[in-house]
């Protein structure tokens, strides 16, 4: 995927196919990036600029709306706060149970290995929906709803199993004579694990992170369920700014780039391995 | 448990030959997360199970009766539920086919341009990061009769109706966003199958006089099938439980034009708390998606793509 590939007449091809090639990708980038850039400068518009008949593309920014958002009745620390907890909570915790458990089905020649990595994987695959309902029923009993602790076991359904299918992926990259290796110079099998491969898959550490991240900071199905006023996170204050009295627009763009903006930023920092990622290890990125 | 471990791998042992009885190592590293894990999927699956043979009252505590094949018997009768699922067909046909063909367009021009591919790469990639939540209340925002950007250059050619109140505007406007939100994904890991397919072949093929289309038809699109499929097969396991966004903008409406299985499973276990016959669609939802993704495994297996 790296663009400083060495081209031949063949790679850069006919002129005429190359200028359809841009025009077909400006297509794609405007389809892409309006919606985008106009959350952006909506949130930077005053009320009356938001809500004009015909829209507005110069205007007096202004800041009032990321003001709004911290101040008020509405003020949006707590959702960030349990946001941030039950998010970062969950991925460390599907990280680390990830590696380790990542790396066992990478090596293991346990019969039944298959059937084990297939479970692991159709419980990262079952519907939302159908996860959701018993989940209710049985955080009820154990008294886990509106809890930021039962949202962190709500979002391991999905990020456990994605991280330690992820991370064998990515352990199944390095060569077990490393270990071998490591074994003859004397360490003991954890250190061979933590000293000599994990190192190793730092990018899938990190990757699995941003990404199990990702899914938990965007879920909206489990929190809109599992979540009251002691744990909602940012996508319900988002949705709860809708009301039937109307809605205040200007406000709402300005929550959504503040959700949006941090996780781009860091789907970004690992673009090189998100093919690896989100194919689950299926198609390796380079 | 850790002797028929021991067994199970000095076994394999003496089959590989020279590997060392591994499995007690492993499986105590991979015991934390996989009993975890367990813990997470089991016991949700085996109350579900439960679930749908009994009614469930929430009021006071949590209390089930007994009432066993009632839920089947009102799932294959209801004709709601079969036109759940056919919408569900074909939202899922629309979005993944839509997905897949503009990603690859996508992808093949990324492919063709050198000069600034990453930057382009990068930007297109930004919905795959936007929280549903945020995707279906953008796309109200964009569609509001009175003040929404696109609601305004649709007027522009005449359309001046109400976009999400529509039967047939609301279901293309919900489609619309899934694909605004996903098409990225596909061009991306089409764009890494692309990227692999050695330029050698390609010259050979020029070479022999092949012109671009034949290239592409013959020598390029087999070799990134493989690839294609893993695109498919990912985004069909998350086709089948799109709820975010319809829930956010649309709620199932107007007039029941985009309530989906997920949507309506939300609606009776939540809205009419009919959590008995909800765990039955759930259940089904279940089979669906283990189903497919039992093909997917398959797939991949013959392939060789697992490992």
């Amino acid at each position: 995927m790296s663009a400083a590939a060495p081209t031949s007449p063949l790679e850069r091809g006919t002129k005429s196919s190359r200028t359809l090639a841009w025009v077909l990708l400006a297509v794609g980038l405007v389809w892409t990036l309006v919606p985008l850039v106009w959350m952006l400068s909506s949130s930077l518009k005053s009320k009356a600029d938001v809500t004009s008949g015909t829209p507005k593309f110069l205007f007096a920014p202004t800041l009032d709306n990321y003001r709004n958002l911290f101040s008020g009745a509405n003020d949006l620390t707590p959702y960030l706060t349990h946001s941030i907890l039950a998010g970062g909570v969950s991925a460390v915790l599907a990280v680390a149970l990830g590696a380790l458990a990542g790396y066992g089905l990478s090596r293991t020649r346990m019969r039944g290995r298959r059937h084990l990595s297939f479970w692991i994987i159709s419980t990262r695959m079952a519907p939302i929906a159908a996860v959701v309902l018993p989940l209710f029923l049985i955080f009820r009993q154990l008294d886990l709803i509106d809890s930021v602790f039962g949202l962190v076991l709500a979002y391991l359904t999905f990020d456990l199993p994605f991280a330690i299918w992820l991370m064998s992926a990515f352990f199944a990259d390095v060569p077990p004579s490393l270990e071998e290796s490591a074994l003859v110079a004397g360490c003991s099998r954890w250190q061979a694990f933590y000293r000599v491969v994990l190192p190793l898959t730092k990018a899938g550490l990190v990757t699995t992170f941003v990404l199990c991240l990702v899914f938990a900071w965007n879920d909206y199905a489990f929190a809109l369920v599992f979540s009251g006023p002691n744990s909602q996170t940012l996508p319900i204050a988002a949705s709860q700014l809708v009301t039937q009295t109307g809605i205040d627009w200007g406000q709402l763009c300005a929550i959504g780039t503040f959700v949006v903006v941090p996780m781009m930023l860091a789907g970004l920092a690992v673009r090189r391995w998100l093919v690896t990622g989100l194919t689950l290890g299926a198609v390796t990125g380079e | 448990m850790s002797d028929t471990l021991t067994d199970v791998s000095e076994k394999s042992a003496s089959r590989t030959g020279r590997r060392q009885p591994r499995l007690a190592f492993e499986g105590r590293l991979m015991a934390p997360g996989v009993i975890l894990l367990a813990a997470l999927s089991i016991v949700p699956f085996l109350a579900i199970i439960w679930m749908n043979f009994s009614q469930v009252r929430l009021l006071g505590g949590v209390a089930t009766s007994w009432v066993g094949l009632d839920n089947w018997a009102r799932f294959f009768s209801d004709l709601d539920m079969a036109a759940n699922w056919l919408r569900t067909g074909a939202f899922f046909v629309l979005t993944v086919g839509l997905e897949m063909v503009g990603g690859v367009v996508l992808a093949l021009c990324l492919w063709r341009v050198v000069r600034g591919r990453n930057l382009v790469l990068s930007l297109l990639l930004l919905p795959m990061f936007v929280a549903p939540v945020v995707v279906g209340l953008l796309g109200r925002f964009l569609t509001d009769s009175t003040f929404g950007l696109y609601a305004w250059l649709l007027r522009g050619t005449g359309y001046t109706g109400d976009i999400l109140g529509g039967k047939y505007s609301a279901f293309a406007a919900v489609v619309a966003m899934d694909v605004w939100e996903w098409t990225p994904l596909i061009a991306l890991i089409t764009l890494a199958g692309l990227s692999s397919v050695p330029l050698s072949v390609r010259e050979a093929a020029s070479i022999d006089g092949a012109s671009g289309a034949q290239s592409l038809r013959h020598i390029v699109l087999p070799s990134i099938s493989n690839v294609l499929l893993v695109a498919l097969l990912i985004r069909s396991m998350d086709a089948i439980r799109y709820f975010d966004i319809i829930w956010v903008t649309t709620n199932g409406g107007p007039a029941d034009a985009t309530k989906t299985v997920p949507v309506r499973l939300y609606e009776t276990a939540f809205r009419f708390f009919d959590l008995g016959y909800a765990a039955t669609i759930g259940l089904v939802m279940l089979a669906v998606s283990i189903a497919i993704a039992r093909i997917f495994v398959r797939l991949l297996d013959q392939k060789g793509l697992t490992r």
